[in-house]
């Protein structure tokens, strides 16, 4: 079966079988290796996505049922070769240990950022309740986004 | 890995309802936090999968009455985000806010939280306090249970096979209620430990309308009528309101789980109560 969807804003057409993942699509299909699989449960937040904007799980995501949707991975966070905000902010605060939670980390604290500019400690560590970092460096993940909230006010 | 054969994505309610009624072996999906996860484990196998995401009449949340209708598909985001769900029917936003995490509340959808029916899901005890009814649709039609009456057992409904949730009815609540939900996690994000949801009123000093539901302590939310009723009338203090958590704890039938033993489940049930109930008096979580 086939489905459009698109993906970093370049329209894709897909054959996948109906059970195939989002997280499968992307990876195995399209070759964007940046979302992990963690768990495949939804818990682990390594897989994390945006769908219209808004942070998703790649594994719970069937990618037929994606028909029509703008997905963005990290692969299409950056423009060109300037870094959203919050990569430049990972990056400066050294919060990127084995880097594994890093994409789901940095998408989904994009969209927080963009809903909440300046988001506080508690709404930083509420909207990254579901992204699991095995380093547990989270002291330097919360950092880093409130770190990109600053450098986004000062632009 | 899971293959499945066939996948439909009618634009009606009629339509899905054939396509599942058409084949046993068929499921609906909703948001795809529980079938996916599901399928992902190779726990389910559906042979057709009627995606409902682009069937309008399942979607939103409208004021019907002095009550509300929530459309099946609606995010937990969406419920736990609109404000006009105060008073009473605060507990069901409540209970939307603190379900899993961001991302899993930007896909998942009551009528797939709620057929899915974890006694340790947030929304069960929400709906059973607050008397919601379920509005079921199949190929034959339309019908409406109470949430009381919708969860039967461990991850089991009132749903026939080939029939979906359509819509969740809250009803009106009466004036000056309001409603709570308080869950105890391990971690954040988990399901419940053990959780209270509450509604509750107060004429002065005296509480005129109490319900209070318990969840994650049986194969169904615990509620006791006796104990409302004994409630009802008086000033709900501490030692009431211990005694009533007491009798709560004595009815629930909890299990020993990775989360916690059947005993101290049964600890916590009044302690939780107590909490609820205050935080019900002094305007709900936030």
């Amino acid at each position: 079966m086939t489905v459009t969807f698109a993906v970093n804003e370049v329209e894709r057409v897909i054959e996948a079988d109906p059970s195939e993942t989002l997280l499968e699509v992307l990876r195995e299909r399209l070759g964007l290796l940046g979302a992990k699989r963690g768990c495949n449960q939804g818990v682990s937040g390594a897989c994390t996505v945006l769908i219209d904007g808004r942070p998703m799980r790649g594994c719970l995501s069937l990618a037929m049922n994606c028909a029509g949707r703008a997905i963005t991975t990290i692969e299409g966070l950056a423009q060109g070769d300037t870094l959203a905000p919050i990569q430049q902010a990972l990056v400066e605060t050294g919060a990127v240990q084995c880097g594994f939670c890093i994409p789901g980390v940095a998408l989904t604290a994009h969209a927080l950022l963009a809903t909440n500019p300046d988001p506080s400690m508690d709404d930083v560590r509420e909207g990254l309740a579901g992204n699991l970092c095995r380093c547990s460096g989270y002291v330097k993940l919360i950092d880093a986004v409130r770190r990109a909230a600053t450098a986004r006010g000062q632009r | 890995m899971t293959r499945a054969m066939g996948f439909h994505a009618p634009v009606t309610l009629d339509e899905a309802t054939a396509l599942l009624a058409a084949d046993a072996d068929a499921r609906c999906l909703a948001g795809g936090a529980t079938l996916v996860a599901m399928m992902n484990a190779g726990l389910v196998e559906p042979s057709t999968l009627v995606s409902l995401r682009h069937i309008d009449a399942l979607r939103g949340i409208e004021p019907v009455g002095d009550g509300f209708r929530i459309g099946a598909m609606t995010t937990h985001r969406e419920t736990a985000s609109d404000a006009r769900l105060d008073g009473g029917h605060a507990a069901v936003r409540e209970a939307a806010a603190v379900i899993a995490n961001p991302a899993v509340r930007n896909m998942g959808t009551m009528g797939g939280s709620i057929a899915f029916a974890d006694p340790a899901a947030d929304y069960p005890p929400a709906l059973v306090a607050i008397e919601a009814e379920i509005e079921i649709a199949g190929a034959d039609g339309r019908r409406r249970v109470t949430a009381a009456d919708f969860f039967t057992d461990w991850y089991e409904t009132a749903l026939a096979p080939g029939e979906i949730v359509a819509a969740i009815h809250l009803p009106a609540m009466p004036a000056g209620a309001r409603g709570t939900y308080h869950k105890l996690a391990r971690v954040a994000g988990d399901f419940a430990t053990a959780s209270v949801a509450v509604v509750l009123a107060m004429a002065g000093d005296s509480c005129c309308h109490l319900r209070i539901a318990i969840g994650g302590c049986g194969p169904t939310p615990v509620r006791l009528a006796e104990v409302e009723t004994r409630l009802i009338g008086g000033e709900l203090d501490a030692p009431a309101v211990r005694e009533a958590g007491e009798m709560l704890a004595r009815a629930a039938d909890p299990v020993d789980d990775a989360r916690a033993s059947a005993d101290y489940r049964r600890l916590v049930i009044p302690r939780l109560l107590a909490r609820a109930i205050e935080r019900a008096r002094a305007g709900g979580a936030s």
